[in-house]
């Protein structure tokens, strides 16, 4: 792939992005939460079960790009201020979308982990705009891209200064009308053949079907992924959206308590620099 | 204008007739401290009729009189109820009521243009209790009142440590995207300096933090937010865009609560100043006594004599109280080797982590 002056892998070092007390690219890092930040009272019930399950970190909409204009925008402003509070009540750092340039610096000054969704993979206004953010940028695949055009994306964001871009694997649009998309798992070890960058795997969006989620988390850590992105709302029948896809938070403590065990007996060959990783921790 | 508009300049008018009110209130609860009796029927009458006298075509006379009666009645009610009127300096909103809040809950809080108005204030009697600020963990001493507390004769009967958190703040409905400017006190500004830079926003320093607050509320200026307490945010009705801009590790203002009569109970802290004659080991002498008594110090400063620039008054802040006798014994010793020694007082320490 040519122009990939700042992406390409060149040696055998991996980017490493501390946030909070995890560093993505060594530690294997679960990403959960709600669609979207609807009330105070459900994304506190969220991030207090994703915890208590042993995620790493708390995902969240307050900017949601919806199909239809007329659908749940998201709460903005006052989202942010409520993943903030979340953060405080649980000490899990934050992943958040952002959709508009002129929102960037604002978001970052609220979340941990700016989220480019998949329609916003090629915003070339936004991705400049996230380069020259404080905070590492989780960078989604878009649904028709392929992988040169995704890594060309987070050269966009690199060559603005910005080195901390974790890769997101979400599912492309292919002929299948049964999964919503179909996850693209072989582009977990061919990006790491290809980059230094981490690249986490979403399995809500990609199968948009709650039955396959587990089996793809499961995939996804057999091929090497270093984390996962993955919704949970406390209660998935009131969800303002996507609420046939989320878990529950005991869906999400039965799916982690399998994800340990596969670690556990994967450990240490799936890291990629061969060090033992930090693994999953035991809930207590 | 169209009615968006129009509903703006009505929500911002009744801002400022609140604001306004809230002064009036507290004018009125200092009138008291001159007055023998509440009630003074001539003064009464003579502000109605004077109202009245004005030619307002849609603010009828009968509605003049209701609604100035309506507040009178409301004053009067307030000036029964004999709250301490708590003086601190700056705005309604600053750190200082933010201090006075938490140390008198149950005050009526009276702003003051300047440190000297709160102390003669109290001294003089027209004030109950002052709030004053006399260190913060990142600036240092206070310099304007540790120098008001070497020539008072107030007695210090309290302390708290408030938590600075500034906020940006913006009217309700501001888009957080249109800001452009931020008002605030120089040293607020400094420390978001950071922040501002990020959201590319320009500072505009403002003689007060709380100051800012309320211009904004008032007049409402577009593209404008300020930098204030969550309690300014509170008073004037804005909104906080974010709390806790401020770059480095958070930082703290220790106040001080003032009052003519020493605290009545023990306490278990004690404040002094003193000055010693410019000799060799003269201020070691003093601080050996609290060494040898094992006594712990929380606060040394030195600040220079106002009268006398070349010779230093020394800060104190120990453990213990006057009314234990080693203190008492302790002190007198201190009396002895020290040019002056000024008891400010013993008081209930502030044990909130801050």
């Amino acid at each position: 792939m040519k122009n990939l002056k700042l992406a390409a892998r060149t040696t055998d070092a991996r980017t490493l992005i501390p946030v909070g007390d995890i560093t993505l690219g060594r530690d294997f890092v679960v990403m959960a939460g709600p669609c979207s930040v609807e009330s105070e009272a459900q994304t506190l019930a969220a991030a207090r079960a994703v915890k208590a399950a042993g995620a790493d970190l708390l995902r969240g909409g307050a900017f949601k790009p919806r199909t239809s204009p007329y659908a749940f925008q998201g709460l903005g402003l006052e989202g942010l201020k409520i993943l903030a509070r979340a953060r405080e009540a649980t000490g899990l750092p934050i992943v958040t979308e952002v959709l508009d340039p002129r929102d960037v610096s604002w978001v970052a000054e609220f979340a941990d982990i700016l989220q480019i969704g998949t329609r916003n993979m090629q915003n070339f206004a936004l991705l400049k705009e996230v380069g020259k953010a404080s905070r590492p940028v989780l960078l989604k695949r878009g649904m028709y891209s392929t992988l040169e055009e995704w890594l060309n994306c987070a050269e966009y964001i690199l060559s603005e200064g910005n080195p901390n871009v974790i890769l997101c694997e979400r599912g492309i649009r292919t002929f299948e009308t049964y999964t919503r998309n179909t996850l693209d798992l072989s582009a977990v070890p061919a990006i790491k053949e290809l980059t230094h960058l981490p690249i986490v795997v979403d399995p809500t969006h990609s199968t948009g079907r709650l039955s396959l989620i587990g089996p793809m988390s499961l995939a996804a850590v057999a091929a090497g992924a270093d984390g996962l992105l993955i919704e949970v709302h406390p209660n998935p029948a009131e969800a303002l959206c996507d609420a046939d896809q989320a878990l529950t938070p005991e869906m999400f403590r039965d799916l982690m308590a399998r994800l340990r065990s596969l670690r556990a007996y994967l450990e240490p060959s799936t890291r990629p620099d061969g060090s033992p990783g930090r693994g999953i921790e035991e809930t207590p | 204008m169209k009615l968006d508009e129009i509903r703006t300049k009505i929500d911002k008018i009744d801002r400022e007739l609140l604001v306004l009110l809230q002064e009036r209130m507290g004018l009125a609860l200092r009138s008291t401290k001159f007055k023998d009796t509440i009630s003074d029927p001539a003064r009464e009458e003579a502000l109605l009729s004077r109202a009245e006298r004005l030619n307002l075509d849609l603010v009828e006379r009968s509605f003049t009189r209701q609604l100035l009666e309506t507040i009178i009645r409301e004053s009067k009610r307030l000036q029964g109820e004999d709250r301490p009127l708590v003086a601190f300096q700056g705005e309604h909103g600053a750190y200082g009521e933010v201090a006075s809040r938490r140390l008198m809950p149950a005050g009526a809080f009276i702003p003051c243009l300047e440190f000297v108005d709160v102390f003669r204030g109290v001294e003089e009697g027209y004030l109950d209790l002052g709030v004053v600020p006399v260190e913060n963990s990142l600036e240092g001493a206070v310099t304007q009142v540790n120098d008001l507390l070497t020539t008072t004769d107030l007695k210090v009967i309290g302390e708290t440590k408030i938590p600075v958190r500034h906020c940006l703040l913006a009217t309700r409905g501001t888009d957080y995207r249109e800001i452009r400017v931020v008002y605030s006190h120089p040293q607020a500004l400094a420390q978001c300096r950071g922040f501002l830079m990020r959201n590319k926003l320009e500072p505009f320093p403002y003689y007060d933090t709380a100051g800012a607050a309320k211009m904004l509320a008032r007049e409402n200026p577009k593209a404008t937010a300020a930098i204030a307490s969550r309690l300014s945010a509170e008073l004037y009705d804005l909104d906080v865009i974010k709390e806790g801009i401020e770059d480095g590790a958070s930082n703290s203002t220790r106040f001080l609560l003032l009052s003519r009569e020493a605290h009545p109970g023990p306490g278990e802290k004690t404040s002094i100043i003193f000055a010693v004659p410019h000799e060799a080991g003269k201020l070691y002498d003093v601080l050996r006594l609290f060494a040898e008594a094992g006594v712990n110090l929380t606060r040394i400063a030195s600040m220079p004599l106002r009268s006398d620039p070349g010779n230093y008054s020394f800060f104190l802040d120990f453990e213990g109280s006057l009314h234990q006798p080693e203190i008492a014994a302790l002190l007198e010793r201190v009396r002895g080797l020290a040019i002056g020694l000024k008891v400010l007082g013993s008081y209930p320490a502030d044990t909130s982590a801050g």
